[in-house]
């Protein structure tokens, strides 16, 4: 307008520049403000849906979490709450400004002249077929996509997995051309949906940059006063460059929408996957994989409230019988299924369990065997320390000090095992015991089976376990046997 | 190129139509209009917003077409260079650091798309900078003064801000990569965790890592949004400056259709600059995606196996071969030993006690050139001339997701070739009833026992001179494990088989070496 009145009519008009500036600030402001609260709302969609994943993965059993692998997990947790947000926050205000955006700009157009805003409105209907049409095309390529690059993400991730596999046999130079083979197909692929993608945010500038185009010449005419289009000449100068400028606004809240069609894509696979942490539904059902729901002991069904206050029990059986299964439940972490119930010191303050794959943190030895214990003197550690001969240890030197890396990396599972048994001498609950002398050589072995038998006389040790040694000196000793056996006993 | 042609065009078309209906304008307000040809800006109207579209279409497609071949030339080229990374052989059975994977093709992916979010819009946007203000400074000098005012405001904030940006971002990835360790290892002993009531103490740390990134990526946003207001101003500023100060030059009437030209161009480029806060964030990731990437920068091609090595072997010899830990430590004496073909030796011993170390150090994986010595039939072997000659089976080795058959890693094979090995090992049934050799396979869908025997397969059918077995036949019971044992050695008899175990399974012919617990 400021342009307009000066050019044609030779006129400074400060109000039209007062108010120049003064939009300019405003919609600046907005802009900002509306960018800030954006934000603020992803951000609080993000931090609800996060509290509500670990509120859900505090509930699923081990076993329904080790259906997805740990990697696939972790970094599901990592990314879908923030393209879930995207898609409620970013994609819905811009689905939002589609409707109103365009009809202020006309009504704006309107105010001067409403044929021209008539124009505008009338190329809404071609270009919204064109959306739909194209959306349609997109989406059914774009889902074909999304499934290949889950498969090529997983394949190159399985390679790099697998590696030292594929040097052993000599096969880098084979899976590297494989692999660049399907990542190429997979790129042209992507570049076929990417081209029908575009190709819609494509119309959208053609037919913005065509409106404008279309109504500049309108609009030259009836200045001209070549040609008398009602509506488009007896117009100022101001007039007209402002229907220009206020078409070229029309246009960008569909540029906008469009282009936020992966944000949509990938929102709504992120809500798909995100079903799988909140599904309750086998909560009731057995475990998958899993053969035996009351556990069959070859006397009969085993019964946990008739285990005693102290003493060493021993369950046994072949492979498939059960024995971990039995063990989790005992812990009490397993859902419990019906009428089996363990013993209630357990289920209130849980137990200590020994097992290969314990938590080690990284640092010192003092700190993995003290964790998740109550504060120990370092006398005390020491003692634990040295029960386990782990004090002394040649593949760990450092006695307390000696550095665990990130994840337990530098030690074997035999050493783990160590740390699991130094942890019962320092705390005072019940102790369930996963195969505890497996992958120890027969002197620590020994020493092990001395520990639990003298934990034994104080407290309730339970272990799963095929050593003879250890079976004969428990106190109790329970054989499962496997479901379908079990199934004839009774039939 | 087709970025800068789209960008133009758009410029153009925007200055194109206000200095058209300016000219119009002004001259329908005389006698001129008759005279005034209006057909040729009206064609270069339309001409200008075809190719804007055309040329933008065209800029996306080739930009993510050639991101996209990037991607793809840099994740075999990650590949490879794992594969060459010292630490990939030291590992166990496949590489445990998953979650550091999905890291690293992030930052694959950041310095990739750098190209398309960051190197060309900035570009186009400098590009236009320096045309409009070249334009300005002839037309209308005295709205320099504006562009100068407002360059040095950019400037400012862009340097106050980008080193927070980065900091917000670095803050952000690493508390992500904790967090998603954390997780890792937590899900890895889920069961003793649970059973200790301790998971729930662990989850929470991870979480509170989680709410760190977030709050960064708050933090973060808010900078770049103050950035966009910015940019927002840049093209109406100059725009109505350009326009004040040609007023005030003097020009009137016609003269002023130039600078209205140039005015409408400054709109049209503003346009472009909303991207701003998005080119500001791209450098960002960027930069702390190729530091991240830094790890893996040694890499040459992948050498191919060299082809002349013996067929076979029939001794070979180990001299002061140091016994150490796979992180180095030295542990007892060194070893003294001769292998000889068809006598199969067994390494026996618990757990932890070094069988793998030794396995590895014959197959030339761990251990220095200069740490003993290996003599193969009377010629001193070093290490990458063993990893030529050596087939290594590793303990619970890996199966890949490809069919069977490429998990026999044997392209040169035939089809018996395959299934007699497979019956060797008993899996003949099992791969039948799957589909037979073409069928799927990952490593979830075969039990331990069986990827073990798959395993047991591959060094079947290699033709390598020194087969090297960690555990050939763990997860198996006796009488299974002995008799696929025995008939393994027996296919093996012309090679050097040293294997190792935690069983004594008596096989013929074998000689015990006792890895006894050393303490």
């Amino acid at each position: 307008m400021f342009a307009g009145r000066l050019i044609e009519d030779a006129r400074f008009d400060m109000v039209a520049l007062a108010g120049a500036v003064g939009s300019l600030a405003l919609s600046s402001g907005a802009g900002v403000f509306a960018d800030l609260r954006a934000a603020s709302a992803e951000d609080f969609v993000v931090n609800g849906l996060r509290t509500a994943l670990q509120d859900a993965l505090l509930q699923r059993s081990p076993a329904r979490l080790r259906t997805k692998r740990a990697g696939a997990l972790v970094a599901g947790l990592q990314r879908y709450p923030n393209a879930l947000a995207s898609l409620v926050i970013s994609h819905s205000a811009a689905k939002s400004m589609l409707c109103i955006g365009p009809l202020l700009a006309a009504l704006a157009v309107a105010v001067v002249s409403w044929q021209a805003a008539l124009m505008l409105f009338l190329s809404v209907p071609i270009m919204i077929v064109f959306f739909v049409t194209l959306g349609g095309v997109i989406r059914g390529k774009a889902e074909l996509q999304e499934k290949a690059f889950g498969r090529l993400a997983a394949q190159f991730s399985d390679r790099i997995r697998t590696l030292p596999t594929i040097l052993a046999n000599h096969a880098l130079q084979r899976e590297h051309g494989k692999i660049e083979q399907r990542m190429t197909l997979y790129a042209n692929g992507t570049m076929g949906v990417l081209k029908v993608a575009f190709l819609n945010t494509g119309i959208i500038d053609f037919f913005s940059a065509l409106a404008i185009a279309v109504l500049a010449i309108f609009l030259g005419l009836g200045h001209l006063g070549l040609v008398h289009i009602p509506g488009f000449s007896n117009l100022a100068l101001w007039q007209s460059l402002f229907i220009l400028m206020i078409a070229a606004e029309f246009f960008v809240p569909f540029r906008r929408y469009a282009e936020q069609y992966h944000v949509k894509a990938e929102g709504e696979a992120a809500a798909k996957e995100l079903d799988w942490y909140f599904d309750y539904s086998d909560a009731t059902s057995s475990d998958p994989g899993n053969v035996t729901i009351r556990p069959c002991t070859v006397a009969g069904a085993f019964d946990a409230t008739d285990l005693p206050a102290a003493g060493l029990i021993a369950i046994s059986g072949p492979s498939g019988s059960g024995k971990s299964t039995l063990l989790r439940r005992l812990a009490g972490i397993e859902t419990s299924s019906r009428g089996f119930h363990s013993l209630p010191q357990v289920m209130a303050e849980g137990c200590d369990w020994i097992s290969t794959d314990i938590y080690v943190p990284a640092g010192t030895l003092a700190e993995a065997i003290g964790w998740n214990r109550n504060l120990c003197t370092g006398v005390e550690l020491q003692e634990a320390a040295r029960h386990v001969g782990l004090l002394n240890e040649r593949l760990l030197p450092g006695g307390l000090n000696a550095r665990i890396a990130e994840g337990g990396d530098n030690l074997s599972g035999g050493q783990r095992m160590r740390i699991g048994i130094a942890r019962i001498m320092l705390s005072s609950g019940v102790v369930v015991a996963d195969e505890p002398t497996a992958k120890l050589d027969p002197e620590t072995a020994k020493l092990v089976r001395r520990i639990l038998t003298d934990v034994a006389k104080r407290r309730l040790v339970i272990v799963a376990t095929h050593d003879q040694q250890l079976i004969e000196a428990a106190s109790r000793h329970h054989v499962l046997q496997p479901q379908s056996e079990a199934a004839r006993a009774a039939a | 190129m087709l970025a800068i042609a789209a960008s133009a065009s758009g410029i153009l078309l925007t200055g194109i139509s206000a200095w058209f209906l300016g000219a119009v304008a002004l001259a329908g307000l005389g006698p001129a209009a008759l005279a005034f040809n209006f057909h040729i800006p009206a064609a270069f109207v339309r001409l200008f917003a075809l190719s804007k579209t055309l040329g933008k279409y065209g800029e996306r497609v080739v930009g993510h077409r050639a991101a996209l071949l990037d991607q793809v030339k840099r994740r075999a080229w990650l590949f490879l260079a794992m594969a060459q990374a010292p630490a990939t052989r030291a590992a166990g059975w496949q590489l445990g650091n998953q979650d550091r994977l999905s890291d690293y093709m992030e930052d694959v992916e950041d310095v990739d798309y750098a190209r398309l979010r960051v190197g060309m819009p900035a570009a186009i946007l400098l590009a236009g900078i320096a045309l409009l203000t070249g334009a300005t400074a002839w037309l209308a000098p005295l709205a320099l003064i504006p562009i100068v005012l407002f360059s040095v405001a950019v400037m400012a904030t862009l340097l106050r801000l980008m080193p927070a940006v980065g900091r917000q971002w670095t803050t952000v990835r690493s508390s992500q990569r904790a967090a998603g360790r954390l997780l890792g290892r937590a899900l890895a002993s889920i069961v003793p965790l649970q059973a200790e009531r301790a998971f729930i103490g662990i989850l929470a740390l991870a979480f509170g890592h989680f709410n760190n990134a977030e709050a960064g990526r708050l933090a973060q946003r808010r900078l770049l949004a103050a950035l966009d207001l910015l940019a927002g101003l840049a093209g109406p500023v100059m725009s109505l400056s350009v326009m004040v100060a040609a007023w005030q030059a003097g020009n009137r009437g016609s003269a002023l259709l130039i600078p209205a030209f140039l005015g409408f161009g400054w709109l049209g480029l503003g346009e472009t600059a909303h991207n701003a806060s998005r080119i500001a964030l791209g450098r960002v990731r960027e930069h702390a995606a190729r530091e991240g990437l830094e790890d893996w920068s040694t890499v040459t091609s992948a050498k191919a196996r060299p082809t002349l090595f013996p067929a076979l072997l029939q001794e070979l010899t180990l001299r002061n071969v140091p016994r150490q830990t796979p992180n180095g430590i030295r542990l007892g004496e060194a070893i003294n030993l001769t292998f000889r073909a068809g006598h199969a030796t067994a390494l026996v011993g618990a757990s932890g006690t070094g069988k793998t170390t030794l396995l590895k150090q014959i197959a030339g994986w761990i251990g220095a050139d200069n740490s003993g010595t290996f003599v193969g039939d009377g010629v001193v072997m070093l290490g990458a001339y063993r990893r030529a000659i050596s087939h290594l089976c590793l303990h619970d080795a890996a199966i890949l997701s490809d069919t069977i058959r490429e998990n026999l890693f044997a392209p040169g094979a035939s089809e018996t070739e395959c299934w007699l090995a497979l019956a060797a090992v008993e899996l003949d049934g099992r791969v039948a009833g799957a589909g037979g050799l073409d069928a799927w396979i990952s490593q979830d869908t075969l039990s331990l026992g069986e990827a073990q025997r798959l395993n047991l397969a591959r060094a079947l059918l290699c033709d390598a001179p020194v087969v090297l077995l960690d555990e050939p036949v763990e997860h198996l019971d006796h009488d299974q494990a002995s008799r696929i044992l025995k008939r393994a050695l027996s296919q093996l008899v012309n090679r050097i088989v040293v294997y190792s175990s935690h069983t004594d399974y008596a096989a013929p012919e074998t000689i015990d070496i006792s890895f006894g617990a050393d303490r």
